[in-house]
């Protein structure tokens, strides 16, 4: 797992090697659990297109919905304040990493680059994405998670998924 | 430069949003900051105490600024321009002082995690609402006074001051 480890920074290339366990994947899109009307955001490998489905709040989705879509607000939404945290004093984002899923919950963690440290921030998945997606840094998901993530709900799950939930959710 | 506590969170009936009411430490004077619901629950939340299993998106912001190291002074609601109050918090790192922009709302919501003091200055204060007290209060139902979520306190006359 990549979690403390920095050999990788500045190397994306480098990401891919199996050995680090680690994946990286893109937003692909958000949608909404038509079974439960919740927000899920769908990460996506790009080379084995394998998709984890993530569930997220409401606001946090929206704060995901904003940056996908390239929309600024004209006052700094909580996600891009730790944009402004992080710039004002030179400190990098790395990277956003899922790390866990226990009892259903996935973990996450946000790495930062400040003066001569590294530092992994524990965080929800949905919060790191969204300030990820900000900072223009990478997403990465443990293969320790992506195996643990259970194929058959997701199979389930999307087949009961139609093509109008995609795309359905408000900003 | 005016020191300020939360003195509570109420809601707005009118709307979905959420009232802050910002309290001069000594005195009646009080500063009511109409916040959307996410952040009037982000403070009402740090106000009662409550630590989450997981960290939401304003304790996520406490972290970062704790581990990384940086020293967060104070946070300021600096202006109120058409209706809209703009706040600052203010950073030490590496002996510079950095002030960064920000929603009260926010700002107020990371103060009370760090936790740090709030302020307002004089112009703010003068400024707030654009209304009175009174008038603002009298929207509010009573009905809204006293429900299990509410933490405003009415042990005082807040007209006093307006």
């Amino acid at each position: 797992m990549g979690q403390g480890n920095v050999k990788w920074i500045g190397r994306k290339g480098s990401l891919f090697k199996k050995n680090l366990m680690i994946t990286q994947m893109k937003v692909r899109g958000l949608m909404i659990d038509p079974h439960n009307s919740s927000y899920v955001v769908l990460l996506q490998c790009e080379e084995s297109q394998e998709v984890l489905p993530i569930w997220v709040g409401k606001p946090e989705a929206s704060a995901i919905s904003c940056a996908l879509e390239g929309l600024s607000s004209p006052r700094p939404m909580t996600h891009d304040l730790m944009k402004t945290l992080v710039d004002s004093v030179d400190a990098k984002v790395l990277s956003a990493s899922i790390t866990d899923l226990r009892n259903n919950t996935y973990y996450a963690k946000v790495h930062i680059a400040y003066g001569n440290s590294f530092f992994a921030i524990d965080s929800r998945p949905s919060d790191a994405i969204a300030f990820a997606l900000r900072a223009e840094a990478p997403i990465f998901v443990s293969e320790d998670v992506i195996q643990k993530h259970d194929d058959e709900e997701v199979d389930r799950w999307l087949e009961n998924l139609k093509p109008e939930d995609f795309g359905k959710y408000e900003v | 430069m005016i020191r300020l506590k939360v003195h509570g969170v109420l809601d707005d009936p009118n709307t979905e949003n959420h009232v802050v009411v910002l309290r001069k430490e000594e005195g009646f004077e009080v500063l009511p900051i109409w916040v959307g619901s996410v952040e009037g629950h982000a403070i009402r939340l740090a106000l009662e105490g409550v630590v989450p299993p997981r960290p939401a998106s304003h304790d996520l912001l406490r972290d970062i600024a704790r581990n990384i190291g940086l020293v967060v002074t104070r946070v300021v609601v600096t202006d109120i321009n058409e209706n809209t109050y703009y706040a600052s918090i203010y950073i030490k790192a590496n002996d510079s002082e950095y002030s960064i922009d920000a929603r009260p709302s926010d700002a107020i919501a990371f103060a009370l995690r760090v936790p740090c003091p709030i302020y307002a200055t004089g112009d703010v204060m003068k400024h707030r609402a654009g209304e009175t007290l009174d008038v603002w209060l009298k929207r509010l139902d009573s009905h809204n006074f006293g429900k299990e979520s509410m933490r405003f306190n009415c042990d005082e006359n807040p007209s006093r001051s307006a």
